[in-house]
C-alpha cells in the first residue's frame, strides 16, 4: 500500500510544480522522512514474540455513552486496564438498538485485543431479522448483571396489584397505553411475554414506542400512558418520591435492593424476564488468549470493587463464568425464539402501521418546497457566475478528496500516523509548500493529533496490521 | 437558607474543589474546541474519575466541563466555520463571515461574555425557582415535544440567511437523511442499502463536520491560487493578527457593553435558554436556535450578526444550569450529561427526587454555587483560549487547509471510531459545495439530521397515543398553545415576503451577503 502512495505522490507534483526548484533533493528531502517515520514505527513490531496483552484493548459498546451500559462498559475498562497495564478503551458503537456494535464486535479480528459488551438485544435481534449475528459469533466471558423488569403505574392509579391491573386490561373499553423502550426492545417483549402467558389477547396493550425508560417514566407522569414497564433501579427516585407504584418484579425472587416488591409469580403470573450484560470476543480467539481474558474478566467481574460498583449504581450482581453465560446464552436463544414470533409481539409489531409515513411526508413536502424555490428562482443564479471554476481549483478540490479516500482505504493498514501524514504531505505539497517544510509541518501535526487523542483524549486510532502482532 | 448557603459555601472553600474546576475548565475548552467531540463525551471520559472524588467537585467538574465545552464550541465555529459542538451550528456562517474581516477577536470576545453572562443567569435561577420549574416539564407530554421540535426546526428555517424556500429545501432534506437507518419506532430498516453500517443512521457529528468544515475547505481550494496565493496569505495573515491579538480585558468591557446596551435581548435569550433547558430532551443547540430566531432580523450588517451571535451563545449557556433541574428533581435525565449526573449521584448515595432540596440542601446550593463558579472561570479560561486560537489567524491558508482536512478527518472517526463516519464527512463535504452553489444555506439541515429522529419519534407516538387521530396533536392546552405559537411564525414570515414580493422586485434581494463572501473567498 505504501508504495501506491510514494508513486503517486510524485504523479500529483508532475502536473502541478512545474516550477519546481530543487526538484530531485526535495524528493530526497521527502521520502527520507517518510522512510524514516516508517522504520520507526515498524522497528519495535519485529522480533520477538510478546506476552498478551501487549498493546490497548478496545471494548466496544453498543449504546451511547452516558448509559447503564456504557457505565458498566467503563468500569470494567477501568479495572482491566490496572490488571493487564495497557489502556482499556471504550468506543461506543452505537445505532440500531445494538446491530451497529454486535456487527463491529462479530466482524473485527479475533485477536483477543476486541472485547464485545453483550446485552440482551444480542439474542433478540436476530429473531426480528435485522442482522445475522447471533451470541454464536462470539465467545462468552463473563456474565456480568441482570436487570429484572417490573410494571409500573402512577401512584393515583386505581389498581394495586398485578390481578387488578390484568382485570383492568381486560375490562377496559380501550386497550391501556404501556411502554418503556422502542416497539421490540427488551421491556415490549416482557410485556407482551406476559400478556401472552395469560392468554391475553395481543392488542390487549397498546405499545408506545418511547425511546428509553427515562422519557417513559416522564410520559407517565404527563398522563400520556398507563403502565411503564423498565427496571426497578431506572425508577428509583419516582418510587422513593411516591410519585409512580411499582406492581411486581418478573424475577424469580425478591430483589435483594427492592424487598417490599412481590415478584410476579408470588401473584400467581409464572414469567420472567430479564436484561442482562456480559462480556464476550468474537468467536475465533485463540485458546490461550481467552484463557487469559476469561480469568481476568472473572477475577475483576467478582472483585469487591466491582461489586459495590453494580450495587452502588443499583444494578443488580449476577455473575456467571464463561461457561455457565454460555449456557444461558443458548437459553435467552431460546426463549427469544418464542417470545419475539409470538403473536403477541407480531401482532402489536404489524399493528402500528406506518414506517414509511413521516418518510412519505417529508418527501412530499421537500418536492413542494423544491417546485417554489425553483419557480421563484431568480437573481440568486448569479452565485454562480461568482464562482467560475479554474483547472486548478478543480485539481486542489480533487486531491482534498482523494487523499481523504485514500485514507479510508488504508488506515487500517498503514496505521493512523502514517495515513495521516501521507494526507497532509500529499496536500501540502499539492497546495505550494516547501517540501521540507511540509514534511516537517505534517509530522509534527500528525503526531500531535496522534498524541492528543489517543494518548490525552483516550480516542483509540487505528494502529494498523502492520505494526500489529 | 442563611446557615445553608454559609454551608455550602464552605464545601466551596475546599482548594480541591478549585483544583477539579480548573482543570475541568481546561479538560472542556480541549474537548469543545475539537469538532467531533462532544461535551457528552467529554463527561462519560470523566465519569470514572469522580469515583474518586466526593460529591461536590465531582459535580462540580462536570458542570464547569460542560460549561467551557459548549462556550469553546465557538472557537472553531468563528475561524474555521466547523462547529466544535452542534450548540454553535445556530450562528456559525454569522461569527465566521465576521472573522474573515479580521473581526474574529470581537465575535469570539462577544461570545464570552455572552455564554458567560448566560451561563450565570441559568445559574441564578436554578438556585432561586429550581423546585418550581420542575413542575413545568410534567405538562410536557409526546405531543408538546412534537411542536417544541417543529418550532425549533421553523425557527431554524427563518433565521438563515437566503430565501426562505431554500432554508426549508435544506432542512427537509436533513429531516430526510434523519429517516435512514432503524427507525426509533417501528426498529424497521430504511433505506439502508444493505449496508449494515446505515442500519445505525446519518451521524450528525459526520454530516455537521462535513456541511461546515470540510464544504469550507474545498470551496478555498477550489478558489486557491497557488503563485498568487502566497503574497495575499502573507497579507491578510497580517491584518488578522491584529484583531485576535487584541482580546486582552479591554474587549470584554467592550463586548459587555455591547451586549448590556439591549438588555431586554439578553434577558429574553437567557430566559428562553432557561425555559428549553428545564425540558427533558431539548437542549444548548435547540435553545440557540430558538434564540437566534427571536433575534430581530436587519439585514446583513455586522451589528446584527454580532447580536446573533451575542442572544445565541446567553440562550445556549443558561439552558445548561436549567438542564438539571429535572434530574434533580424528578431523577429524570433531561440529556446524556444529565443521565451522567444521575448515575454519579447514585454512586455517591445520593438519590434525586423531589425532596433532595430539603434532605441534601448544603449539596444542592454547594452545586448551584458551583456553576457560578464554573462561569467565573471560564473568562480567563476563554480568553487564553481565544488568544491561543490566535495563531490559526496568522496561519497561511496553504498550510492551514491540509491541517483543517486532518481535523475533519479525525472529528468524523473519533465519535464511534468509524471509518464509515469519514466517508459520510467526505459525502456531506460535497453536498455542502453543492448547496452553497445553489445558494441553499447548510445549518437547517443539520438541525434536520439531528432533530429528525425525535421529531419523527413524537409525531408516531402522538399518533398511536391518539389511536390515529390527528386532533391528538392539539387536545391538549400547551399543545395548542404550542402549534399557535408555530402557525403564527409561518404566517408572520409568509405575510412579510408576499408583502416584499409587491413591493418591489428587488434584483440583489436573495442571496447577495453570499456573493460577497464568494467574491472575497475569491479574493483570497
Amino acid at each position: 500500500m505504501n508504495t501506491e502512495y510514494s508513486q503517486a505522490v510524485p504523479a500529483t507534483r508532475r502536473t502541478s510544480r512545474e516550477q519546481c526548484l530543487s526538484r530531485g533533493a526535495a524528493v530526497r528531502g521527502w521520502q527520507r522522512l517518510v522512510l524514516g517515520v516508517l522504520c520507526l514505527f515498524v522497528l519495535p513490531g519485529c522480533g520477538q514474540q510478546q506476552p498478551f496483552p501487549s498493546r490497548p484493548i478496545t471494548l466496544i459498546c453498543p449504546w451511547s455513552a452516558g448509559g447503564g451500559t456504557d457505565r458498566v462498559s467503563r468500569q470494567m475498562a477501568m479495572q482491566l486496564e490496572r490488571r493487564f497495564g495497557v489502556p482499556v478503551n471504550v468506543i461506543n458503537a452505537t445505532g440500531g438498538s445494538g446491530v451497529t456494535g454486535f456487527t463491529r464486535g462479530a466482524r473485527s479480528r479475533p485477536d483477543g485485543y476486541t472485547l464485545m459488551m453483550m446485552t440482551v438485544e444480542l439474542s433478540m435481534l436476530h429473531w426480528r431479522e435485522l442482522t445475522e449475528i447471533t451470541h454464536r459469533d462470539f465467545a462468552a466471558l463473563s456474565l456480568l448483571n441482570r436487570d429484572a423488569a417490573a410494571l409500573f403505574v402512577r401512584e393515583d392509579a386505581e389498581y394495586v396489584s398485578l390481578a387488578d391491573l390484568e382485570t383492568a386490561i381486560r375490562e377496559a373499553p380501550e386497550p391501556l397505553k404501556a411502554s418503556g423502550t422502542a416497539q421490540g426492545g427488551i421491556w415490549h417483549a416482557a410485556v407482551a411475554g406476559w400478556l401472552d402467558s395469560r392468554g391475553l389477547p395481543a392488542d390487549a396493550v397498546t405499545w408506545v414506542s418511547l425511546n428509553g425508560s427515562g422519557p417513559s417514566l416522564q410520559e407517565l407522569m404527563a398522563g400520556g400512558l398507563d403502565i411503564v414497564c423498565c427496571a426497578v433501579a431506572e425508577a428509583d427516585a419516582l418510587l422513593a418520591s411516591k410519585r409512580v407504584r411499582c406492581l411486581g418484579v418478573m424475577a424469580g425472587q425478591r430483589l435483594p435492593t427492592a424487598a417490599d416488591i412481590p415478584t410476579f409469580r408470588e401473584q400467581g403470573a409464572d414469567w420472567e424476564m430479564a436484561g442482562w450484560r456480559g462480556l464476550g470476543v468474537p468467536a475465533g480467539v485463540p485458546e490461550d488468549r481467552l484463557q487469559i481474558l476469561t480469568d481476568a474478566v472473572e477475577a475483576e467481574a467478582t472483585s469487591d470493587e466491582f461489586r459495590e460498583f453494580l450495587s452502588l449504581a443499583g444494578f443488580d450482581h449476577s455473575f456467571q463464568p464463561a461457561t455457565d453465560f454460555g449456557q444461558t446464552l443458548e437459553a435467552q436463544d431460546r426463549l427469544f425464539e418464542r417470545v419475539m414470533t409470538s403473536d403477541a409481539l407480531g401482532g402489536v409489531a404489524a399493528d402500528a402501521a406506518g414506517g414509511m409515513v413521516f418518510p412519505t411526508v417529508i418527501g412530499s413536502l421537500l418536492l413542494l418546497a423544491a417546485a417554489v424555490a425553483v419557480s421563484t428562482r431568480g437573481a440568486a443564479v448569479s452565485n454562480e457566475a461568482a464562482l467560475t471554476m479554474s483547472r486548478e481549483g478543480v485539481l486542489n478540490a480533487a486531491a482534498v478528496v482523494l487523499s481523504v479516500a485514500a485514507f479510508i482505504a488504508s488506515v487500517d493498514l498503514v496505521g493512523f500516523l502514517v495515513a495521516a501524514t501521507l494526507v497532509l504531505l500529499v496536500l501540502l505539497l499539492r497546495f505550494g509548500t516547501h517540501p521540507l517544510k511540509a514534511g516537517l509541518i505534517a509530522l509534527t501535526a500528525a503526531g500531535a493529533v496522534q498524541l492528543l487523542f489517543a494518548g490525552v483524549l483516550r480516542v483509540p486510532l487505528p494502529r494498523g496490521l502492520w505494526f500489529e502482532g | 437558607m442563611a446557615e445553608i448557603l454559609t454551608a455550602a459555601a464552605t464545601t466551596l472553600a475546599d482548594p480541591l474543589v478549585w483544583g477539579v474546576v480548573v482543570a475541568a475548565a481546561l479538560y472542556g475548552v480541549a474537548i469543545g474546541s475539537m469538532p467531533g467531540l462532544t461535551a457528552t463525551m467529554g463527561v462519560a471520559l470523566f465519569v470514572p474519575v469522580t469515583f474518586w472524588l466526593p460529591p461536590v467537585p465531582a459535580l462540580a467538574g462536570i458542570a464547569t466541563m460542560v460549561a467551557c465545552a459548549i462556550f469553546a464550541g465557538d472557537i472553531p465555529t468563528t475561524l474555521l466555520r466547523i462547529p466544535g459542538t452542534p450548540a454553535s451550528a445556530a450562528y456559525a456562517a454569522e461569527a465566521h463571515e465576521l472573522a474573515r474581516q479580521g473581526q474574529a477577536g470581537r465575535a469570539l470576545g462577544m461570545a464570552l461574555v455572552a455564554s458567560i453572562t448566560g451561563g450565570l443567569f441559568g445559574a441564578v435561577v436554578l438556585m432561586l425557582l429550581g423546585s418550581q420549574l420542575a413542575g413545568i416539564a410534567s405538562w410536557f407530554s409526546v405531543a408538546e415535544y412534537f411542536w417544541l421540535y417543529t418550532l425549533g426546526l421553523s425557527c431554524a428555517v427563518l433565521v438563515a440567511p437566503g430565501r426562505v424556500s431554500l432554508s426549508l429545501v435544506s432542512l427537509l432534506l436533513g429531516l430526510l437523511c434523519s429517516t435512514v437507518g432503524l427507525s426509533a419506532v417501528h426498529a424497521e430498516p430504511r433505506f439502508t442499502l444493505g449496508i449494515p453500517e446505515l442500519l445505525g443512521g446519518v451521524g450528525f457529528i459526520p454530516a455537521m463536520v462535513g456541511l461546515f468544515g470540510m464544504s469550507e475547505v474545498l470551496r478555498n481550494a477550489l478558489a486557491l491560487r497557488r503563485r498568487a496565493g502566497i503574497a495575499a496569505d502573507a497579507a491578510s495573515g497580517q491584518a488578522d493578527v491584529g484583531s485576535v491579538v487584541n482580546t486582552a480585558p479591554p474587549v470584554v468591557s467592550v463586548s459587555l457593553q455591547q451586549l448590556f446596551s439591549r438588555p431586554v435581548a439578553w434577558l429574553r435569550s437567557a430566559v428562553i435558554g432557561v425555559l428549553v433547558g428545564v425540558l427533558p430532551g431539548a437542549g444548548a443547540d435547540i435553545a440557540s436556535w430558538v434564540a437566534s430566531a427571536a433575534s430581530p432580523r436587519g439585514g446583513q450588517s455586522d451589528d446584527t450578526k454580532m447580536h446573533r451571535i451575542a442572544d445565541a451563545c446567553t440562550a445556549n449557556s443558561s439552558s445548561l444550569a436549567a438542564a438539571w433541574i429535572p434530574a434533580l428533581v424528578f431523577g429524570i435525565p433531561g440529556d446524556s450529561v444529565t443521565a451522567m449526573v444521575i448515575g454519579v449521584l447514585a454512586m455517591k448515595n445520593l438519590d434525586p427526587g423531589p425532596d433532595v432540596f430539603q434532605k441534601q440542601a448544603a449539596l444542592v446550593y454547594g452545586l448551584y454555587l458551583t456553576f457560578m463558579l464554573a462561569n467565573l472561570v471560564l473568562l480567563p479560561i476563554g480568553l487564553i483560549a481565544i488568544r491561543a486560537a490566535g495563531f490559526v489567524m496568522q496561519t497561511p491558508q496553504r498550510i492551514l487547509l491540509p491541517l483543517i482536512v486532518l481535523l475533519c478527518v479525525v472529528g468524523s472517526f473519533a465519535i464511534n471510531g468509524s471509518l464509515f463516519d469519514v466517508g459520510l464527512m467526505l459525502m456531506f463535504g460535497l453536498v455542502g459545495v453543492a448547496c452553497d452553489r445553489l445558494s441553499i444555506p447548510v445549518g437547517p439541515m443539520v438541525l434536520g439530521i439531528i432533530l429528525g429522529g425525535p421529531l419523527e419519534e413524537r409525531f408516531v407516538q402522538t399518533l398511536s397515543g391518539g389511536r390515529g387521530s390527528l386532533l391528538a396533536f392539539v387536545e391538549r392546552p400547551v399543545a395548542a398553545g404550542l402549534a399557535a405559537v408555530v402557525g403564527i411564525a409561518w404566517l408572520v414570515a409568509i405575510a412579510r415576503l408576499l408583502r416584499r414580493g409587491h413591493t418591489a422586485k428587488t434584483p440583489d434581494e436573495p442571496g447577495s451577503g453570499q456573493e460577497a463572501t464568494t467574491e472575497a473567498n475569491a479574493a483570497n
